[in-house]
């Protein structure tokens, strides 16, 4: 599902991000990014959502090279692409309910249509029936599952995560983890940002390991399933 | 819809969104209508800063609006004028009596010519005693000095300023004329002083137009860059440039729209202002002109004028705008 080929970044004023990144997460696998802050976690995200483009090598989305979309077919992309972020960027003038509809929208949905897959997408992440409150009068964990809600309505094959679980106390924490997880299981390829490593290891998926823009484990050779200790940073 | 994954959808059995054509088709106008609306909905949220650019708009519409009115009347007037042209056609001296009356036949019988008046030399030298003040001193001239005069007044098709001056060529080629005149001189500076009028209104009108558009494009920033957050998020779930900025452009449709309307009250009101004046000024010369107002071609003219600045502005401020917001 998404494959990157000897992918560097170097951000203008010479700071380098990525450094000769290889990986592979297959399609309907759930795989981790690990590694301390600024390790280039996000940079990774944001080149696949295209919201930069690599300085060198090649990423691949389902066989596509995005160094060939264009800046039009961008938001096409981001289309079956789920986001969700530590800050949920959730609409704090618009209900839960048109936040969440908001993809559904730009891709031509009336209110009335929407109205179903929204609910079952709020109902999933455990938020049922509070469509009509504002993000200000939820939780921070509930405004997270909001926002979990916002990317998955459409259905998108990808879904990408950049420290969801950043804000929250661990036993949420686990909570939206386990949401992945249900998601991961219909089929859906997840790739999670993170640096909880409790968690990580808990949860025995696949994990990718950045140090200073460089891949130093690719979760294969270690076993996918053998839990990561704190030494390896 | 996306294109990239719809393979690797289907082969997990994900529900697709499906959205035939057609429907995107209708939902394209749905959208636009609902955003019209929505955009409309964010004004009346906003009364007083929209109403401020608005005001702006309008105001600033209503002075070339008023000027155009102005020329418009003056046009008028002058055309008036234009219509009232003579030809005044002296004729040699030595003709006789039967040979004048036999020339202004035949002039009046030219197809140009609608009526030709005779002063003859004696009805003249009459008109001159009266009129001239020098009285008795003509009585001692030993004979008539003045020439027979035909005034030849064209029909309504030579008239013009260009008509009338080539009748006078040709009536001057006549045997029997020394010379005719077509007072056109004061005719001609009356027009070339509408055209200077025209066109420094023009050029005024012009420069408020752009100065329209600079202040709805600054405006029409302003909105984009207060809702910086809102259009990365979208931009995030997948919207368009083209879906973004569809509701400031109908923000700047909007402001036409209204800002035109305000334009018409605002030269009604002051045009039957000027024209209460204008009714007293008149009379005063026994005339009863007035001020003719914008008809109903100009209003939609005004209107349409003031649409399209607002949308030129706003589509301005949206290219350079949008595009430059980027996730982060």
């Amino acid at each position: 599902m998404i494959r990157f080929e000897q992918v560097s970044k170097t951000y203008p004023g010479g700071f380098q991000a990525l450094n000769r990144v290889n990986f592979h997460v297959a399609a309907g696998e759930l795989a981790f990014l690990t590694g301390h802050s600024g390790a280039g976690k996000s940079t990774l995200l944001r080149l696949v959502a295209l919201m930069e483009r690599p300085t060198l090598g090649r990423v691949l989305i389902n066989g596509h090279d995005l160094n060939k979309i264009s800046r039009r077919q961008v938001p096409y992309l981001r289309r079956d692409i789920g986001m969700i972020f530590q800050d949920h960027r959730l609409l704090m003038d618009k209900t839960v309910f048109d936040n969440v509809a908001l993809p559904l929208y730009i891709e031509g949905y009336t209110q009335s249509e929407a109205r179903k897959r929204v609910q079952a997408a709020l109902d999933k992440v455990g938020l049922g029936g509070q469509e009509r409150k504002y993000p200000i009068m939820l939780s921070g964990g509930e405004q997270q599952r909001v926002g979990i809600a916002r990317a998955i309505v459409n259905k998108p094959p990808l879904l990408l995560a950049d420290e969801p679980t950043g804000n929250l106390d661990p036993s949420l924490s686990l909570e939206i983890m386990n949401l992945f997880e249900s998601f991961h299981q219909v089929g859906v390829s997840v790739l999670i940002a993170t640096h909880d490593l409790a968690l990580v290891a808990r949860m025995r998926h696949r994990n990718l390991v950045l140090r200073n823009g460089a891949m130093i484990d690719d979760g294969l050779a270690s076993g996918a399933y053998e839990p990561l200790d704190e030494e390896s940073f | 819809m996306g294109f990239l994954m719809r393979k690797a959808e289907q082969r997990k059995g994900a529900k697709a969104v499906k959205i035939s054509p057609w429907r995107r088709f209708l939902m394209f106008f749905v959208n636009n209508f609902q955003q019209a609306l929505g955009s409309l909905g964010e004004l009346s949220r906003t009364p007083m800063a929209s109403l401020m650019t608005i005001a702006v708009l309008g105001l600033s519409l209503t002075l070339p609006t008023t000027l155009y009115v102005v020329v418009k009347n003056a046009q008028a007037i002058s055309a008036e004028w234009d219509s009232a042209a003579e030809i005044n056609v002296f004729l040699r001296k030595e003709l006789s009596p039967q040979e004048v009356q036999t020339f202004r036949e035949r002039i009046r019988l030219m197809a140009e010519v609608d009526r030709v008046e005779l002063i003859d030399k004696e009805a003249g030298l009459a008109e001159f005693q009266a009129n001239s003040g020098f009285g008795s001193a003509i009585d001692y001239l030993q004979e008539n000095p003045l020439p027979d005069v035909l005034i030849v007044v064209p029909t309504a098709d030579f008239q013009s300023v260009e008509r009338a001056q080539m009748l006078l060529t040709t009536l001057e080629q006549e045997r029997e004329v020394t010379s005719a005149s077509l007072d056109l001189k004061w005719l001609e500076r009356l027009q070339a002083l509408v055209r200077v009028v025209e066109n420094s209104f023009a050029a005024l009108g012009l420069l408020l137009c752009t100065a329209v558009v600079l202040i709805v494009g600054n405006t029409i920033r302003l909105a984009i860059l207060n809702r910086r957050d809102e259009i990365m998020i979208m931009k995030l779930v997948g919207a368009t440039d083209a879906y973004i900025q569809r509701p400031f452009l109908y923000t700047g449709f909007w402001y036409g729209v209204v800002g035109g309307i305000i334009a018409w009250l605002a030269t009604t009101i002051i045009v039957i202002w000027i024209d209460a004046s204008i009714v007293q000024f008149s009379s005063l010369y026994e005339s009863d002109m007035s001020l003719q107002g914008l008809s109903l071609h100009d209003m939609l003219v005004v209107w349409l004028v003031a649409i399209g600045l607002g949308l030129i502005g706003s589509w301005i401020a949206v290219r350079r705008h949008v595009s430059a917001i980027e996730p982060k």
